[in-house]
């Protein structure tokens, strides 16, 4: 192991160590909101996967949180006190019942026409298992299609951002099965046996820092292994890979599906810590904003994003409690958002990769490195 | 039916006039501008302002947001766009952050909020503009009422299109642009001066999104996030005509105000633009370079 190499993980180590501390210093507002900012940090590593390890710039991750969060909050809704109508004992969601047609029988089964979707949710892990397999699905057919055919680059984008908008307007408009703009709200709590994960408890906070401790680690793993190797080569120059004999689109579709993967995980968190779903989850702004917390970050560096976002959010969080900053702040996001693509196109983790270089070469023993070449000049096309 | 085709006809002029700005940047620039958007707000805003402060209707407005977005995209050109050509995806980012920056500008009030003054017209609240009343109501055309002031807007944008048509293909500078849409550094080892064409084409294309601003506020409420639906949209018309053509854009930015008119007409909005969605994605997978290639050299 190189020295680098030991300094980088020691930096994972603390940062796992510092968050699961955290909650010994916080009450139970902060350590909620502590809580979904990991899981935007989970986000940020989504995307530093599949943008600064594959070079394909999603811009519809939304796609795959949103995906994620409904179907747990479908079960989560069906577990709620709000889907037991007056002593019924079969669930079904009260804005189903609200908008029901005179007359139509109050049943899961058949109260509107595609309410039968909802059946197999009635138990919380068929929820979960669909949050994680969805994302996968979709994130396979679409990488399928379109690494095949050799779309690359922008067009990629533009296809992401296209479907993540097209799902959104198909939720709103499929209102009967899916509460349209308003989204899922008054969700139940996720349980795990007997044990219910209140949003407000320390447990929560655990659950959520435990998964992002173990998916930080899975993915700085993955992209140590042959297969994460040459993605980076095939981001860096794709036909002299397939030249070499890869086979390019299998690991890209593979990489976009584990980014993909992870967003939905990172979504069904989002639900249990937030207590509803809705179509903002799809939002293009979110999307990008994710990109934005991964580029201030460094969009090469699986920590970095991470903890990008989570700063980000964090200190939005302070600055915009003081009135008439909010606004301001958002501003100001965007200004550091042009200057760091402008001057700090590695991000912050960039910055400190150099001075984690610097601390390497000078340690005594230490191997002779190569120049490692800046991904974001490649990645422009 | 001829009603209906004629809506279509209208979304797809203002949906022209939002691409073919962003069909000339991103052409021959390689720049995807994200602010492209803002540019069609501002353009709305100055007509507001205008008629608020200078008590001017919209037709003084058309000339007045041209100059103003005009200058701003030169603005941004210097500033922050130069610095990043050939970094197609981060010229993407950089001008998101730009965007967010003229968001705020305008429901701030350039900042003028934090000290109390409040400049009518501007901050987050909704804002109306009012037609002049030649271009109010409608008009029969073979059978059909016709609505006065859609008909403007596809007069407007068919003039807009044929100047710009004429820049780009009947003048000097034109040709330059084409030069540079080709192989940018034949082109300036011809002696184009690469840096000032692409300034002044940054410039046209973001008053052409700032007329397009102009027409919209006439027939939506003006706030400081409209733009940010539009430049999705006109990218989708972009990338589907086919990057570097402009006969792309204007066959595309037909065929899916059309789309959207009649699907709208048949369900709802929602529907309508989640189809429009689906067929550009269907014709970006189908024909990656879409369907008016630019043969590159």
């Amino acid at each position: 192991m190189s020295s680098k190499r030991r300094i980088d993980w020691a930096i994972y180590a603390a940062f796992i160590f510092l968050i699961m501390l955290v909650p010994l210093l916080m009450d139970s507002f902060w350590i909620n909101r502590l809580a979904k900012y990991l899981v935007f940090g989970m986000l940020g590593i989504a995307v530093a996967l599949s943008w600064g390890y594959a070079g394909i710039l999603n811009l519809g991750q939304g796609l795959f949180f949103g995906a994620g969060a409904y179907m747990l909050a479908m079960s989560l809704k069906l577990a709620s006190q709000t889907s037991l109508q007056q002593g019924s004992d079969k669930p079904v969601p009260d804005f189903m019942l609200w908008n029901a047609e005179p007359g139509a029988p109050t049943e899961l089964c058949c109260i509107n026409k595609a309410s039968f979707l909802w059946l197999p949710f009635q138990s919380q892990w068929f929820g979960v298992a669909m949050g994680l397999l969805l994302p996968i699905v979709i994130a396979t057919v679409l990488g399928a299609v379109v690494f095949r055919k050799r779309i690359s680059g922008v067009f990629v984008s533009i296809i992401t951002l296209a479907l993540v908008l097209l799902v959104r307007l198909v939720m709103i408009d499929a209102q009967p099965v899916t509460n349209g703009f308003n989204g899922l709200t008054d969700l139940g709590w996720f349980k795990i046996g007997e044990f219910e994960f209140d949003p407000y408890i320390t447990a929560t906070y655990y659950l959520i820092a435990i998964s992002l401790g173990v998916v930080l680690v899975a993915a700085r793993l993955l992209v140590e292994t042959r297969a994460g190797v040459i993605l980076q080569a095939v981001r860096d120059d794709q036909n002299r890979a397939r030249y070499l004999g890869f086979d390019v689109p299998a690991y890209q579709t593979f990489f976009f599906s584990v980014s993909a993967l992870i967003a939905g995980f990172a979504g069904m968190l989002y639900v249990i810590v937030s207590e509803f779903a809705s179509p903002t989850f799809m939002d293009l702004s979110f999307s990008i904003t994710m990109v934005v917390w991964a580029a201030v970050g460094g969009r090469a560096s699986i920590l970095g994003a991470c903890i990008g976002a989570i700063a980000i959010n964090m200190i939005s969080a302070t600055v915009s409690e003081t009135e008439g900053f909010a606004e301001a702040w958002k501003a100001i996001i965007g200004l550091i958002f042009v200057l760091v693509v402008l001057y700090l196109p590695r991000g912050v983790a960039g910055l400190a990769h150099d001075l984690v270089d610097r601390v390497a070469r000078k340690a005594p023993g230490a191997a002779p490195m190569l120049r490692v070449n800046d991904p974001s000049s490649q990645l422009a096309e | 039916m001829l009603e209906v085709l004629f809506i279509g006809l209208s979304l797809g002029s203002i949906l022209l006039l939002v691409a073919l700005g962003l069909a000339i940047t991103y052409g021959a620039m390689g720049v995807i501008n994200m602010a492209h958007g803002e540019m069609v707000m501002v353009g709305a805003y100055a007509t507001v302002l205008s008629g608020l402060w200078l008590g001017t209707n919209i037709f003084v407005a058309i000339p007045l947001a041209f100059i103003v977005t005009a200058l701003l995209g030169l603005l941004i050109e210097r500033v922050v766009v130069r610095k990043l050509y050939g970094r197609l995806l981060d010229t993407l980012l950089a001008t998101w952050g730009i965007a967010i920056l003229i968001q705020q500008a305008v429901r701030l009030e350039f900042g003028l909020s934090f000290f109390g003054i409040h400049v009518q017209g501007l901050g987050p609240g909704l804002q109306n503009v009012s037609v002049p009343e030649v271009l109010q109501g409608t008009f029969r055309l073979a059978g059909a009422d016709i609505n006065r002031y859609r008909a403007f807007i596809i007069v407007v944008t068919a003039v807009l299109a044929f100047v710009t048509w004429f820049v780009i293909y009947r003048t000097i500078a034109g040709t330059q642009v084409r030069a540079i849409i080709r192989n940018p550094k034949m082109a300036a080892a011809c002696g184009i001066d690469v840096a000032r064409v692409n300034a002044l084409t940054f410039a046209f294309g973001s008053g052409l999104a700032g007329v397009a601003g102009v027409m919209m506020s006439g027939f939506k409420t003006v706030f400081p996030d409209m733009g940010t639906p539009m430049v999705v949209d006109g990218f989708m018309v972009v990338v589907m005509g086919g990057v570097g053509s402009l006969l792309g854009s204007l066959l595309s930015a037909g065929i899916l105000g059309e789309i959207n008119g009649l699907v709208a007409a048949a369900t709802n909005d929602i529907l309508a633009r989640a189809v429009v969605f689906g067929v550009v994605i269907a014709i970006i997978v189908l024909k990656p370079k879409g369907l008016f290639a630019l043969r590159g050299r």
